[in-house]
């Protein structure tokens, strides 16, 4: 095969050991690379009543098939286990470069199996690949962790590591990569921590050859040309992901006060203009991407002041609206703080949020917090907390597990404000703004996300796009966000094409949101790159493998319908205000309809045996 | 002597998103791979994205220092390399004060930037360009480019590790 390192690295952290595997091409042809083909590994492997964070949970580290490719945005990795924050699928991705680097060094995953008694660090260096002492490394944060491995080794080295939350075995905490990039839900740095992994360094000297080198720069260009004229990308390169703040709150779908209301009335502080205007120093990309959403921001003075990477979209409504705070620099520096420490801002911001929404209805005390006060915006409070948390420190420790098993922990009728599906912490769209993200959020096999499917075809008016990828007979009500009907056939079709997307290593931005690039584009690519012959059709079927798949896993471990369900806030109370007010999330209603499409039983919400065989899954 | 082009980037601008490296690797060698680009990309903290080139220098080193006779100068002031006498001895990569020339792993060879422009035209965020020395000098008036690369000087241009 063309366009991969081509081996994977089997890791045995109890042993010690390391071995080279070729990667499975029969595998490849069902599952394709990355999500897909970690999913496959995973199911295999894990059993039943596996512990998260025990030495029996195997990690998962997958470029996909296009990773290092010259594919518009073909950065991404994706990590995967058991999820110790949900104890379901386990799934998170992130750009960079690491993943490309990876490819260089000759190889496309890391699984890492067992667990270590001392700190250690993978490093490798195309063939050389070696388990080195990290006890130097331990307790140091991401960014102190990629400043000392890559003066010890060389300044060209990737770095991936985990921060003292991944060591602390924080439910929330995040695998991070080059600096400031996170595979930050599903806390699968607190199985890096459990396994006593603290980074992986790699530098490769390699190159990839591709398929077809004679038209490869030729259709590059073609593909470089849509997105640069992509009516998206100037504003992308503009705000990245932090205009949507304004976005939303015309919607009504911007989560502040834990959810209670889609409109914050403080919403143009925490805006992506306000951060254009003060903060921004530059946009920043990764590798082979063209739109470069990434930020890195400043803040010169007080008590927030930093430089680095910035929050996209998810941390200023997590750290801000939905924490009620519209204090700018400490959401600025809190994200800041999380990188560095090693946290998904969306859980952490989800947990302070209902901390803070259980102590403004008395159900919280001071006596419980240590004297910490959870005022509704109270920034101070949410710096303070981030880093106790990442440190398990007093009231810390209890929120470090998550929102759910705090809730759990306290009682009191606090659960009520859990704000979560499958134990993880709802992203930053209010569904009741937006019917599909409420569904999408319950379907998801890790959890509340919005990634997992990402339908974002019923947000700005893409109507031309739902005509081609779904016909004509579904508009407008597919088109329209309010209307439950047909989002259960757009949250389907959406999935199937985002865990496809995540098996090859692209992007979300130029697939999904705007909707450029689609399945005979990837398809083509597959062919010139890696010279596999897939239609988009097979791809399609691809996609659909993988989410039978997880789902296949998640009822391994117990899911069924009643798991897919939202908090009864989003379903049966009214949004209170804005432009959605009024509204609730028919989940239900749109729930069948998935199922009925997915060809998943009404009762139990699993898989028929005729989709299995359909799938050739029935021997899994 | 001033008319000599060299490509040029903007550490501001730069999005550090490596499309002129891989254009090239892909243009000249028909593979994807930093190792066989004829551009470097260096990020640098705070905020930095470096791509760098042959700085097309008016007294060359690297032609000095080939000892097989391999570069040279073409008419239109391009320093160029002659693959048929190119031995790959590396003494250009040890004479280049810019670390801007390299040998590609496989064909041997010594390999750099030629000023072909391939690059500039796929660069998605408009960082890099063709300029002279007078060119750069009026264009980087208050000097902040060209500071930025002096100051930084260490890190972009080390010497090679020796193998």
């Amino acid at each position: 095969m063309f366009g991969v390192g081509g081996e994977i690295l089997w890791v045995d952290m109890t042993k010690g050991k390391i071995e080279k595997v070729p990667i499975d091409e029969e595998l490849v042809n069902k599952y394709l690379l990355g999500a897909g083909y970690l999913s496959k590994i995973l199911y295999d492997m894990i059993p039943a009543g596996t512990d998260p964070l025990g030495k029996k949970n195997i990690l998962g580290i997958a470029t996909g098939l296009l990773t290092g490719s010259m594919f518009p945005q073909a950065s991404r990795h994706v990590v995967a286990a058991l999820s110790p924050l949900t104890d379901v699928w386990g799934e998170s991705h992130a750009a960079g470069f690491f993943g490309a680097e990876l490819k260089f060094a000759g190889y496309d995953a890391i699984m890492f199996t067992g667990a270590s008694s001392d700190p250690l660090y993978l490093n490798i260096e195309d063939s050389k690949v070696e388990l080195l002492d990290a006890s130097h490394l331990w307790g140091k944060d991401v960014f102190e962790t990629d400043d000392i491995l890559r003066k010890d080794h060389d300044r060209q080295f990737r770095t991936l590591s985990i921060g003292q939350a991944g060591e602390n075995l924080v439910r929330f905490s995040a695998i991070m990569n080059d600096r400031d990039r996170a595979s930050a839900r599903s806390g699968l740095g607190a199985v890096m921590g459990s396994k006593k992994i603290k980074a992986v360094s790699v530098k490769g000297t390699g190159k990839l050859e591709v398929a077809d080198p004679k038209n490869y720069l030729k259709q590059m260009d073609i593909f470089y040309e849509r997105m640069m004229a992509n009516p998206f990308t100037p504003g992308r390169v503009k705000y990245g992901t932090t205009s949507l703040v304004e976005m939303m709150q015309h919607i009504g779908r911007l989560p502040s006060y834990n959810m209670k209301q889609g409109v914050f009335d403080g919403y143009e502080k925490i805006s992506g203009e306000a951060i254009n205007e003060k903060y921004l120093v530059k946009a920043r990309a990764d590798f082979s991407c063209l739109q470069r959403c990434g930020r890195y921001t400043a803040v010169r003075k007080g008590p927030y002041a930093f430089e680095g990477g910035s929050p996209e979209f998810e941390t200023q409504s997590s750290m801000g609206s939905r924490c009620g705070n519209d204090n700018l620099e400490s959401i600025l520096f809190g994200h800041h703080l999380a990188n560095q420490y090693g946290m998904d801002t969306i859980s952490l911001g989800g947990t302070i949020s209902w901390a803070m929404e259980a102590w403004d209805e008395g159900l919280l005390t001071a006596e419980d917090t240590g004297g910490i006060d959870l005022s509704w915006g109270n920034a101070e409070t949410i710096i303070k907390l981030t880093k106790m948390i990442a440190l398990r420190e007093g009231f810390g420790d209890v929120l470090a597990d998550g929102s759910a098993a705090a809730a759990e922990r306290i009682g009191r009728g606090t659960e009520k404000f859990v704000m979560t599906v499958k134990k993880q912490e709802i992203a930053g769209q209010e569904p009741r703004a937006q019917k599909s993200m409420g569904l999408a959020a319950v379907t998801a096999a890790r959890g509340a996300d919005h990634l997992y499917a990402f339908p974002v075809l019923d947000e700005a008016g893409f109507d031309k796009e739902i005509k081609e990828r779904f016909g004509e007979q579904y508009l407008p009500e597919m088109a329209d966000r309010l209307n439950p009907k047909y989002k259960g056939i757009m949250v389907k079709e959406c999935e199937d094409f985002m865990v496809m997307v995540e098996s090859v290593g692209l992007c979300k931005y130029g697939t999904q949101i705007p909707p450029e690039f689609y399945y005979d584009d990837i398809a083509l690519t597959l062919k010139i790159h890696n010279g596999l012959n897939f239609t988009g059709n097979q791809l399609q079927e691809i996609g659909e493998r993988i989410v039978n798949l997880n789902r296949l896993f998640n009822a391994r471990f117990g899911v069924t319908r009643k798991d897919d369900c939202l908090p009864d806030r989003l379903t049966k109370e009214k949004a209170p205000l804005g432009p959605s007010a009024g509204e609730v999330v028919e989940l239900d209603q749109m729930l069948t309809e998935y199922y009925d499409v997915r060809g998943w039983d009404q009762e139990t919400g699993l898989p028929l045996k005729e989709t299995l065989e359909r799938l050739g899954l029935d021997y899994e | 002597m001033t008319e000599l082009k060299f490509v040029f980037g903007d550490p501001d601008i730069c999005s550090g998103c490596m499309v002129c490296v891989n254009v090239c690797s892909m243009f000249y060698s028909k593979v994807i791979g930093p190792t066989r680009s004829r551009v470097r990309v260096v990020r640098l903290e705070p905020a930095l994205d470096f791509a760098l080139f042959c700085r097309n220098c008016e007294d060359a080193p690297c032609i000095e220092a080939c000892p097989e006779g391999a570069l040279s100068r073409t008419s239109k002031g391009i320093v160029i390399v002659n693959n048929k006498k190119c031995n790959g001895t590396g003494a250009c990569v040890e004479a280049c004060p810019y670390n801007a020339i390299h040998i590609h792993p496989d064909t041997g060879k010594a390999i750099k930037c030629i000023q072909c422009g391939q690059c500039i035209d796929r660069c998605p965020a408009d960082a890099i360009f063709m300029t002279t020395t007078a060119e750069l000098a009026e264009r980087d008036k208050d000097g902040r480019m060209m500071a930025l690369h002096e100051k930084h000087k260490k890190e972009l241009y080390p010497k090679e590790a020796k193998n």
